[in-house]
């Protein structure tokens, strides 16, 4: 009876800590602008969000609420963000696309969160995945990433993020079951992972968008560890060298095999050609200059007017505004998604592959954002999940929220099954 | 009260207010993060529910079913492993679906043996059944009490 | 439950109910923590390199104000925060290769490589305060007077205190005028934008104080001293070839110190093919002063940032003309009056070993802490501190015998040099000075070059008065 109590407890009060951290950020906006309408407006909208959502939620299912709640957080901070930047308008478009996510959230984890069922559709999401390729290949015109629809664009590679990562994830039985062809055993899931990689390393370098390659060569990289270390519990010295030494071996094909453009990238110094190819970086990292560790205000940043500045280089325009010591603790807050089953462990290793993929699809983006807008590796179009714009990567953070929060509160029981039962 | 002009008289007021609400924002992170902390007894509970709050025991040792697949074997990646010789690397596998933990064989060359019997098909395990693997006995109880993990 | 405890009685009544989640449901948790503490680890190193890197994108974006830059004096010497031009006509006139400015349109200077340094910024602070400025060494004071003293000619005259390493005069003209700014350089004469003191030139007779330090460690002092050459005018090498004199009616037999006080090129050429003193011995000595003999490598010397490149000659046979010329001061000999003068510090302080200059002596940051920076440094041993005091002593008579009139108040060691220069195509005469002055009033080692100095109004030997009546004034 008295751990009920603290459950019920806890949760409104979290749900309270998130409204008022909302609402000092607010009041921090309001200092900035003074009483305006617009204020106002962001006001109720972000916190309206929060009481609702939270609302919602204790309707639902109170269980792992370490990612719902800070999904709210993170979402309602973006908002806010979004909707200051240069000045301050409301992101209302941002707004409903982080309503989405958190919605998306809670249905994929319904769909995922019985890890048997989730893994009997893999055949689906082959399907789903070779569909997207597909439809990249064919539908995204000029070699290009986007499918123009008229009143909304999509970027399907976005949405192969999370397939790839129900595809890179695999069960203990699905390890066990091994085939023999010519002599040779192999488990048919492995190889299905790894020509789904190559398919997947082909298309971004007919895209020539190789930007998000390396998130997809970590989730699939992730997914084979995982494989190992299912049936491994020591790696020999021997294969660490020979991986070391195959992952050396790619990093320098690749390095000397990149295409042209991408050479340019690797090879090129911002700072001797500030208004081509460094024009971003050399407006981000002046920006974080200027902005200092606390920011020139909300809506006094000037980064606004450089393309990208509200997707690719939104941690420059955050730390410009905000100050570096936000944009950090921004970045951070996203970090404790991945960071919760640390806290409560998955319960079967189709959940545990899941919660891995997911770490790394968002560690290696947000890497690739930062350090890139920073600077300090080449410049690539990704996006920080939950923070940048963009309704397609909003929405596919939001799904692969959902895989963390199944890994969290993993349902094995079917409803018919209960009632059978 | 103009704001705007406040700010201008006192430099850092802006910078003071914003560092006060960014801490303020992460302890509200920290305070999720324990509260997730809390929630680990949570879903220990649900776990005992799914898992009907079975374990295995073999001698006075129990084998708690904390996962949803559970390898036994004697490889030391197995969930369960026991160093026999009589025991293969990957022995049996334990799986819990909709409420029911069954016990299948995962290539053990000595087969696994469910209350006598050599099972050859996944076998769902009641309480007090006797699983034998190699020479040892394990015998299928259920807990009672309060949690532990 | 009896009969359960009866059926199985090892078994304990009620075992606790443990759901402990197996070990291999942590692997990925142990995945997360590598991928989570590697991303931060990489954060704080971003952090970092933000916080320490921001005055330099502030200032290549040219997003930044500038502070002052200093003479030791308190005198500005630049000023990024008002219009150079509310200062006085001609206050940057004498220094403006030296310390350049944020125009970028010189990359050898000291703001050209310290201008993160001099921005007003700091990543806490933000921009737009006043406090940032740099503390130099230099005497503006008695660079105008040598600037002033060498009226129309060009040249160059750069002095240190030996002892400290403080850099007090270095002055290059034609100089730019920072504070007229760049719309006529197509005007400006050839050679405004660079500081003359760090660019190699042709020493003259002053690279025989090299040869003459070289004869040194090698025949050891004495022998040395008792070399006697003699001199009819000119003299026929081993090769056929003829050395000219500059006095055509010879100086006759020559003591070591007779022949250096006469600048005699016949005494020099004959040292250089004597046996007692073979090639390689020049060679040796030469490579250990820092020169780039025959194309070897020699790493040149930077001073707080502004490079300056090695002196380098090209020795091939000892009975060689162009390698006896090079020897003299000739042939290829290519020396910048910044290291003839780091000879004279290593000669005056009598080590062998000269303090290395410095320039930038203090930083005054945004919160108004100074930092202070520069420190006595040395060079290697460039020769023995034996030869170094014989030369110093060689050097001091042939100040007494010759310059006593131009510099009386001092106590002071000098070569002279004449250099013959062919630029363009047009040819003309440099006049050299290097010396010491061992004064405690005044530690200075100095080289002084007028270009064309047939036209000059003045003697190398007056603009060295002008010049240590400056320094010892203050």
């Amino acid at each position: 009876m008295a751990e009920n109590t603290t459950k019920s407890l806890s949760h409104p009060f979290l749900m309270l800590l998130i409204l008022i951290a909302h609402a000092a950020m607010m009041l921090l906006v309001l200092l900035t602008f003074g009483l305006k309408a617009e204020v106002l407006r962001l006001a109720c909208f972000v916190l309206a969000f929060d009481f609702i959502g939270s609302i919602v939620l204790q309707i639902v299912h109170r269980e792992a609420c370490t990612v719902d709640s800070v999904l709210l957080l993170v979402i309602g901070m973006s908002t806010i963000y979004q909707s200051c930047f240069g000045e301050l308008e409301f992101a209302l478009r941002h707004y409903l696309f982080g309503i989405g996510a958190f919605l998306i959230c809670q249905l994929s984890y319904l769909l995922v969160r019985n890890p048997y069922r989730a893994e009997k559709l893999k055949p689906l999401w082959y399907i789903l995945f070779f569909g997207l390729v597909g439809a990249i290949f064919f539908l995204t015109g000029e070699r290009g990433i986007w499918i123009d629809l008229g009143f909304i664009t999509i970027q399907p590679s976005e949405f192969v993020k999370p397939v790839f990562v129900l595809i890179a994830a695999s069960s203990i039985r699905t390890q066990l079951h091994k085939r023999e062809l010519f002599g040779l055993h192999f488990v048919p899931d492995n190889l299905m992972l790894i020509f789904c990689t190559a398919v997947i390393a082909g298309l971004q370098w007919w895209c020539r968008d190789l930007g998000s390659l390396p998130t997809f060569v970590a989730v699939a990289g992730c997914g084979l560890l995982l494989r190992f270390r299912y049936l491994r519990e020591k790696m020999s010295v021997r294969l660490i060298i020979f991986l070391g030494a195959c992952a050396v071996a790619a990093a320098i094909a690749a390095w000397t095999l990149a295409p042209a453009y991408v050479q340019e990238r690797l090879h090129s110094d911002i700072w001797s050609d500030m208004s081509g190819t460094g024009y971003q970086q050399v407006k981000a990292l002046t920006a974080i200059a200027e902005g200092g560790w606390f920011g020139k205000g909300a809506g006094n940043g000037s980064l606004v007017h450089v393309a990208a500045s509200r997707t690719d280089i939104v941690f420059a325009t955050i730390s410009e505004e905000w100050g570096l010591f936000t944009a950090l603790m921004t970045v951070i807050l996203v970090l404790f998604l991945p960071a919760a089953i640390l806290t409560v462990p998955p319960r079967s290793y189709y959940h545990s592959g899941l919660a891995l993929g997911v770490a790394a699809v968002f560690m290696v983006q947000m890497t690739l954002n930062i350090f890139g807008s920073c600077n300090l590796i080449p410049f690539t179009g990704v996006t920080i999940p939950f923070i940048s714009q963009g309704g397609s990567s909003m929405l596919s953070s939001g799904i692969l929220a959902g895989f963390l929060k199944a890994a969290q509160a993993p349902v094995l029981t079917s409803p018919c099954a209960e009632r059978r039962g | 009260m103009d704001l705007t002009e406040l700010f201008s008289q006192y430099p850092y007021l802006r910078e003071g207010i914003t560092a006060i609400v960014v801490i303020f924002v992460d302890i509200c992170a920290l305070t999720i993060l324990i509260a997730a902390g809390r929630e680990r007894r949570t879903g220990d509970r649900r776990w005992a529910k799914e898992g009907r709050g079975l374990m295995l025991m073999c001698g006075n040792e129990v084998y708690p079913l904390g996962a949803a697949e559970l390898l036994i074997g004697r490889h030391p990646s197995a969930d369960i492993h026991f160093y026999d010789d009589e025991i293969s690397r990957f022995h049996a596998l334990l799986t819990l679906q909709n409420g029911k933990w069954q016990i299948e064989d995962a290539g053990a060359s000595n087969g696994v043996i469910v209350n006598g019997t050599r099972i050859t098909k996944p076998h769902t395990l009641k309480r007090n059944d006797v699983i034998r693997i190699g020479k040892r006995e394990l015998t299928v109880v259920k807990g009672s009490g309060k949690v532990v993990s | 439950m009896a009969a359960k405890t009866q059926q199985k009685p090892q078994e304990p009544m009620n075992p606790q109910l443990d759901v402990t989640a197996p070990r291999s449901m942590r692997r990925a948790g142990h995945g997360t923590t590598l991928l989570i503490i590697a991303f931060l680890a990489a954060l704080i190193y971003l952090a970092y390199v933000l916080v320490t890197q921001s005055p330099d994108y502030i200032a290549k974006a040219g997003a930044a104000t500038y502070g002052k830059v200093y003479d030791r004096h308190g005198d500005v010497l630049f000023d990024g925060s008002k219009p150079l031009s509310s200062y006085p006509a001609g206050q940057f006139a004498d220094v403006g290769n030296l310390i350049g400015d944020t125009s970028g349109q010189m990359s050898n200077t000291l703001i050209a490589k310290h201008r993160s340094e001099l921005a007003n910024y700091s990543f806490l602070y933000g921009g737009g305060n006043q406090n940032v400025s740099l503390h130099t060494t230099l005497d503006h004071k008695a660079t105008r007077a040598v600037y002033d003293a060498l009226g129309s000619m060009d040249g160059t005259v750069v002095a240190y205190n030996w002892k400290s390493g403080d850099l007090l005069v270095c002055m290059s003209k034609p100089c730019v005028d920072i504070a007229l700014g760049y719309d006529k350089i197509e005007e400006m004469p050839k050679g405004s934008l660079l500081c003359k003191a760090f660019s190699p030139t042709v020493p003259g007779s002053t690279q025989k104080v090299s040869t003459l330090l070289a004869a040194y460690q090698y025949c050891g002092i004495d022998a040395t001293n008792g070399m006697i050459f003699d001199c009819k005018g000119s003299w026929v090498n081993a090769s056929g070839q003829k050395i000219n004199c500059h006095n055509r009616s010879g100086h006759g037999t020559q003591t070591l110190q007779q022949g250096f006080e006469n600048s005699c090129n016949p005494f020099f050429a004959q040292l250089v093919q004597s046996e007692k003193l073979p090639l390689t011995a020049i060679i040796e000595g030469y490579t250990k002063m820092g020169y780039r003999v025959n194309g070897a490598e020699q790493p040149g010397f930077s001073l707080d940032g502004i490079q300056i490149p090695p002196a380098s000659t090209t020795l091939t046979a000892d009975t060689d003309f162009n390698t006896q010329w090079g020897c003299i001061g000739q042939g290829e000999t290519l020396v910048t009056p910044y290291q003839l003068m780091l000879f004279q510090g290593a000669v005056a302080s009598g080590t062998g070993k000269a303090v290395l200059p410095y320039l930038l002596s203090a930083r005054t940051d945004v919160d108004g802490t100074v930092t202070s920076l520069g420190a006595v440094r040395y060079t290697d041993e460039m020769f023995t501190p034996e030869s170094a005091k014989a030369v110093q002593e060689v050097m001091i008579k042939n100040a007494e015998n010759h310059y006593y009139v131009s510099l009386p108040d001092f106590n002071c060691g000098v070569k002279s040099g004449t250099a013959q220069v062919n630029e363009d195509g047009r040819e003309y005469e440099n006049s050299l000075l290097a010396g010491f002055c061992l004064d405690e009033s005044c530690p200075v080692a100095f080289c002084i070059v007028i270009e064309d100095h047939v036209k000059s109004h003045i003697t190398s030997a007056q603009l060295a008065k002008v010049l240590l009546h400056a320094l010892s004034d203050t």
